[in-house]
């Protein structure tokens, strides 16, 4: 039923090449056309605009879309449920931050910035925003240089250097950093910083990444607040496809993705099936192998390992792997480094209880329990491990 | 039957090798078979000199006792034997730590097109939540005339549809754009899973709240740790958008945004917003993070591919891979070549597949359930020969898109998009059976 030759996928590209603009139902008995004994399938919405995302939609015929059948009486709306938000709800709720809906008043400098994010940010972020552990880099360098000159850089295509994609050389809107420092961060006690906090936090990262407002770079001395912020141009801005901000936006989408070429799609009208390849075809393998996967690859059917009375330093030292050693296992990130022996002595010196309770409720940089949900039991082991390993 | 074959056949390129047995094939060896089994001769000569095999010939333990009482496992667990059939973790493909990070779905051992839940790939940008159900809230707001606020058991009042559907992260094979990296179909693919989700169309709440004309986009925003949150546009939202609160038969998982979450059919995982909040309409997009400092994909001219919807038609060869090779196979033994196909743009018509590297291509079939966004099974009967190949799938869908080759994919999208990497998968396999992932780059 759902065959396909060779011929009918031709003929259905050349339907899908002339349906946009009308709703094609491709129909059982259509000679040449996919034989769709799954309902009637379209390239077009209702109102007759293309499907944004350039694939087709399943109108309801027949009480069916696709092979599903549906109750017509449930979509004649009529419900009751639920109730009106109240408007101190609503505010609680609308706090979205966008080039649209500005963040509220405030103001932060960038000095300020410095200080909280040496507290609270530089044990993933690393020293100037440099990155660290797998954690995103912040900057990396002139923002406007890196944006100008590093995009169009491809990794094994135009040299060994890849694109630079932090917050000044690639992100279009300033908004996104605003309202997702103050949803989102610090990672592990999100929505703990105050607005005045995030105007400080945003003034920093401008600052590092050598960035101007209205012409002005923000400097050591800069303050930030609202009127400036609403300023700030990122330089790359226009650097994304489709255009998706007013009244045509979605339309742009939707031409944009209708044309196969802009994102290196193929159509079945290019269907080949002999000698696609001319002359031998290059095969590449596997050059650095990863393969450090938790667990190991195995299809064995087999118990599992009796892990028994499994040795706690083991399992604590697992912990630290998972959990801490991105903070403390190296230099930079503002805490403690596990092996650095008199790195740990100022905070022995307050004796081991006052280690315990400043892990388990955190304390500067440090999320209560490294951000983990072990066990005061359990994460007291693995304290005891750190610091008998850095004895 | 016949026609097929002869096409196929057309079709191949090496007319050398015998892929598919055809009908008079088949009679003539069952022909053979009877003859000698009514001789009594070849097909089991020799047995006589074999060991009897202990498993046969001995009681097992499970067999001459009493088993559990039915009272244990009230909620079941796969066998104890099946510990390997597991999601898996990379530290390569952390952020930082394991809650910015995902777990890979062994999509090797997946049977037909229904993940378990417990095996369904998961991926949080600040770990899994656990949300209070009591506590769920989901304020439906913006450019609505009325604005309305549902508990959960208000939510589940709507009546409810059910539809088979993938998920997947549009950084699946992220990392192999310049190279394959991982000799495991588990992580070059496995950021994808496909259930039975049951909720309510988003069009069918919104009868009722009088959707404004000017909305064009609607934020979907999640209680997490990072207020995860996506722009969709609002032709999605009135096609085929479902607010989901089951899945495969159960509540959703909390590692799948349990209570409730958005579920975009065939568009990026990231978008198919978990642990639901707000839905917010807009006559602007947002500009959320994840929809600018990620899910972007950067092109060689510099310019970024933003709102890249859907995950388009893609495919790969399951059976064998590199986790389930076929070292045991001897030459003569008929096996079947199997594998998934998917497209988030629609159905899958159609899979082809390549013995020698994508230089020739033949027909696959389609098996079992064949439905919008979903896994589609595909299988394509081989006699086995020992000798080495290079394997491929390329699908084909009802927009009618098809697979990009590596070389027409990289073409326009350079190696440095991260994500919506679609272009057609292969595995090597050696003369002794192992398989290896390799790319097809001419």
């Amino acid at each position: 039923m759902f065959k396909l030759d060779r011929k009918s996928l031709v003929s259905i590209s050349l339907i899908a090449a002339v349906s946009v603009g009308l709703t094609a139902c491709f129909g059982e008995a259509t000679p040449g056309a996919v034989s769709f004994s799954n309902g009637s399938v379209s390239h077009t919405y209702a109102n007759g605009k293309a499907v944004i995302d350039g694939g087709v939609t399943y109108p309801v015929v027949a009480n069916k879309t696709s092979v599903y059948f549906v109750n017509p009486d449930t979509e004649k709306g009529g419900y009751t449920y639920g109730r009106t938000p109240t408007k101190n709800e609503l505010d609680a709720w609308s706090k979205s931050v966008t080039p649209y809906a500005p963040p509220p008043e405030g103001s932060g400098s960038v000095s300020d910035g410095s200080d909280i994010y040496d507290a609270k940010c530089v044990m993933c972020h690393g020293d100037f925003g440099s990155g660290g552990g797998g954690y995103p880099a912040l900057a990396k360098g002139n923002a406007y240089k890196g944006q100008k000159e590093t995009l169009t850089h491809q990794r094994g295509i135009t040299g060994d250097e890849g694109p630079i994609r932090v917050f000044g050389t690639y992100w279009p809107q300033a908004s996104t950093l605003w309202w997702y420092i103050k949803e989102g961060m610090p990672h592990p006690a999100p929505k703990s910083l105050t607005d005045d906090e995030v105007y400080a936090l945003v003034a920093y990262t401008l600052n590092i990444n050598e960035m101007k407002i209205d012409g002005q770079l923000v400097d050591d001395d800069y303050v930030l607040d609202r009127e400036k912020f609403l300023k700030i141009v990122m330089p790359n801005k226009d650097g994304f496809v489709p255009k998706i901000d007013g009244p045509q936006g979605p339309d742009n989408a939707r031409a944009f993705f209708s044309d196969p070429k802009n994102i290196g799609a193929q159509t079945v009208a290019n269907r080949c099936m002999k000698d696609c390849i001319k002359g031998e075809n290059k095969l590449t393998r596997i050059k650095i192998e990863t393969k450090d996967f938790l667990p190991p690859i195995s299809v064995a059917r087999d118990l599992p390992k009796q892990e028994g009375k499994a040795d706690s330093n083991a399992v604590a030292m697992k912990h630290y792997e998972d959990s801490c050693k991105m903070c403390h296992g190296a230099d930079g990130m503002g805490a403690p480094v596990v092996g650095k022996k008199k790195q740990w002595a100022p905070y022995l010196a307050k004796g081991i209880k006052a280690v315990y309770k400043n892990g388990i409720n955190g304390i500067n940089g440090m999320p209560p329990k490294g951000g983990t949900d072990l066990s005061d039991k359990d994460f007291k082991a693995v304290v005891d491990y750190m610091v008998s390993a850095s004895k | 039957m016949n026609d097929k074959n002869s096409q196929k056949n057309q079709e191949s390129l090496s007319n050398d090798v015998e892929y598919k047995l055809d009908r008079r094939d088949f009679f003539r060896k069952s022909a053979a078979l009877s003859a000698t089994a009514l001789a009594g001769t070849s097909i089991f000569a020799g047995t006589q000199a074999m060991a009897d095999d202990p498993a046969i010939m001995n009681d097992v333990p499970w067999g001459i006792k009493l088993g559990d009482p039915v009272t244990k496992n009230r909620y079941g667990m796969p066998s104890e034997y099946e510990h390997n059939n597991t999601r898996r973790n990379a530290k390569l493909l952390s952020s930082g730590n394991w809650q910015a990070s995902i777990a890979m779905c062994p999509i090797h051992e997946s049977e037909g097109i229904l993940t378990p839940n417990g095996l369904f790939f998961s991926r949080a940008h600040g770990g899994v939540a656990h949300v209070n159900p009591n506590e769920f809230r989901l304020m439906i707001h913006g450019l609505v005339e009325k604005p309305l606020v549902l508990t959960l058991d208000q939510l589940k009042r709507y009546p409810s549809v059910s539809r088979i559907h993938f998920i997947e992260c549009p950084a699946n094979g992220g990392p192999e754009w310049r190279g394959p990296q991982f000799n495991s179909i588990q992580f070059a693919k496995g950021m994808m899973s496909c259930a039975e989700w049951t909720g309510v169309y988003i069009k069918t709440i919104l009868k009722d709240l009088g959707l404004k004309p000017e909305a064009l986009w609607m934020l979907a925003e999640g209680s997490d740790n990072s207020e995860m949150g996506r722009t969709v546009p609002i032709d999605k939202v009135l096609d085929d958008a479902m607010l989901v609160w089951g899945q495969n038969g159960e509540a959703l998982r909390p590692e799948q945004g349990y209570p409730v979450r958005l579920l975009l059919p065939g568009w990026e995982g990231n978008m198919c917003v978990k642990w639901l909040k707000r839905l917010e309409f807009s006559n602007e997009p947002f500009y959320a993070k994840e929809e600018t400092a990620k899910y972007t994909a950067l092109k060689p001219d510099g310019k970024a591919v933003q709102h890249f919807y859907a995950n388009e038609v893609n495919s790969v060869i399951t059976s064998p891979c590199p986790e389930k090779p076929w070292t045991d196979l001897k030459v003569g033994d008929l096996v079947e070549i199997e594998g998934l196909a998917w497209s988030g743009n629609g159905t899958i018509t159609g899979v082809d597949i390549t013995f020698d590297g994508c230089k020739n291509w033949i027909q696959a079939d389609l098996k079992g359930l064949i439905l919008p966004k979903a896994w589609t099974r595909f299988s394509f009967m081989y006699k086995y020969e020992g000798k080495p190949l290079v394997l491929g799938s390329r699908a084909m869908d009802d927009a009618g898109r098809m697979q990009p080759t590596i070389a027409q994919e990289v073409a326009v999208m350079g190696v440095e998009s991260v994500y919506h990497r679609n272009s057609i998968a292969t595995w090597e396999v050696t003369a002794n059976g192992e398989v290896n992932n390799v790319q097809v780059r001419s």
